[in-house]
């Protein structure tokens, strides 16, 4: 299922309301180790998003440091959690800086590699279906003007907000440069993408899991397999069992 | 990719090649061309240094200004404006992990979110 721009993004307006879907121009920080690098060879040596090409660094004791990469992001609090302050008796220019962004990642910016370093072909066919887990689509738009009045008549290349670099901002620096946000229709698909993210690795069972460790599997059963998964019973010496489901690669 | 890393891919030169011909650190011209160290926090005789030795002028070395979230010298507009440029649509392509980890789409992932959400209880209505 391709979405077009129609469907995804409404205009803005200063005086409105922040709220989730909101894409603005920000700072996001990540804090980490010094010299802490990314897997391999083929990504950037200092761990910035690509699409930035000048990051800042603060350095901090201790060995710390802040990295910090200017990018579109995406705000992805629900809308209520937003007004809640306000709701509770707050202004609404209280201080917050707890909106949870994700960066946008544009695709003339990056060459999409695997786990294992090689570039996988069917990226962006998947992502345009909302098929990985960390990542919502946002299509191109031909003329930004066309839901951002008074910016420039430019393209907006394809690209997805990417819910692995999840990082908070505030809200007077979203409301400074907000571009546009998501139509009310695609809030659903955020949502959805929110919640296979947070939850996948299917957190119902997550309590009979923490119940086997310690003890010894004694019988592996394998029920059934559906493409690259494969189903298997376990069995511990205590005769409590668990179905896993396990990928191949 | 900095204007240093594309000039040293163009001459097809090592970071050392060129440290060895400015008198630096093969570290210091490595981070100035991976953006890790601005051209703006080194001092003007090293910028110099390394547009003699990959002959070309300084100001081929310098990074054009870049927006700036919340800029008060310029409108919201020319600053969004500049940042869809500058942002979205960058030189090069650059390696990044993908979000996809399996080929074949899992259940869920057809499922439209009125599907998806069916089945799940009203979640607290006194939260809104």
């Amino acid at each position: 299922m391709t979405v077009t721009a129609e469907e995804v993004y409404r205009p803005v307006d200063a005086s409105d309301e922040l709220a989730s879907g909101d894409i603005a121009f920000l700072s996001l920080t990540r804090s980490r180790l010094v010299g802490e690098a990314p897997p391999g060879d083929a990504y950037d040596p200092i761990g910035r998003i690509p699409a930035y090409p000048r990051p800042a660094l603060l350095p901090l004791t201790h060995g710390r440091e802040v990295a910090i990469d200017t990018m579109f992001a995406l705000v992805v609090n629900h809308s209520c959690e937003i007004d809640r302050q306000k709701n509770l008796g707050a202004s609404s220019d209280h201080f917050d800086c707890r909106l949870t962004v994700a960066p946008i990642v544009p695709e003339p910016s990056v060459l999409l590699v695997g786990a294992a370093g090689g570039e996988q072909a069917v990226n962006w066919t998947a992502i345009e279906a909302n098929q990985p887990v960390a990542s919502l689509y946002l299509p191109l738009i031909v003329d930004v003007s066309a839901v951002a009045p008074g910016v420039d008549p430019l393209p907006w290349p394809r690209s997805f907000a990417d819910l692995r670099g999840l990082t908070t901002v505030s809200r007077g620096m979203v409301a400074a440069d907000r571009l546009f946000g998501l139509a009310p229709g695609y809030l659903g698909m955020l949502q959805r993408q929110l919640a296979r993210f947070f939850t996948w690795r299917d957190i119902a069972r997550h309590e009979l899991v923490e119940a086997l460790v310690g003890r010894r599997v004694v019988d592996a059963i394998p029920l059934n397999a559906k493409g690259d998964r494969l189903r298997v019973a376990l069995t511990a010496d205590d005769g409590s069992s668990v179905t896993v489901e396990m990928r191949g690669r | 990719m900095t204007r240093l890393a594309a000039i040293l891919k163009e001459q097809k030169l090592t970071y050392t090649a060129v440290a060895s011909r400015a008198r630096l650190q093969p570290r210091t011209v490595r981070q100035l061309a991976s953006g890790e160290t601005s051209m703006d926090n080194v001092s003007v005789g090293t910028v110099r240094r390394i547009a003699e030795a990959l002959s070309v002028p300084t100001a081929a070395l310098l990074e054009p200004e870049l927006p700036h979230p919340g800029d008060p010298t310029i409108s919201r507009e020319a600053r969004l404006s500049a940042a869809i440029r500058e942002v979205m649509w960058s030189n090069g392509p650059a390696a990044y992990a993908s979000p996809l980890e399996a080929a074949a789409p899992d259940d869920i992932a057809s499922l439209t979110p009125d599907e998806f959400f069916a089945d799940m209880p009203p979640i607290d209505d006194r939260h809104g």
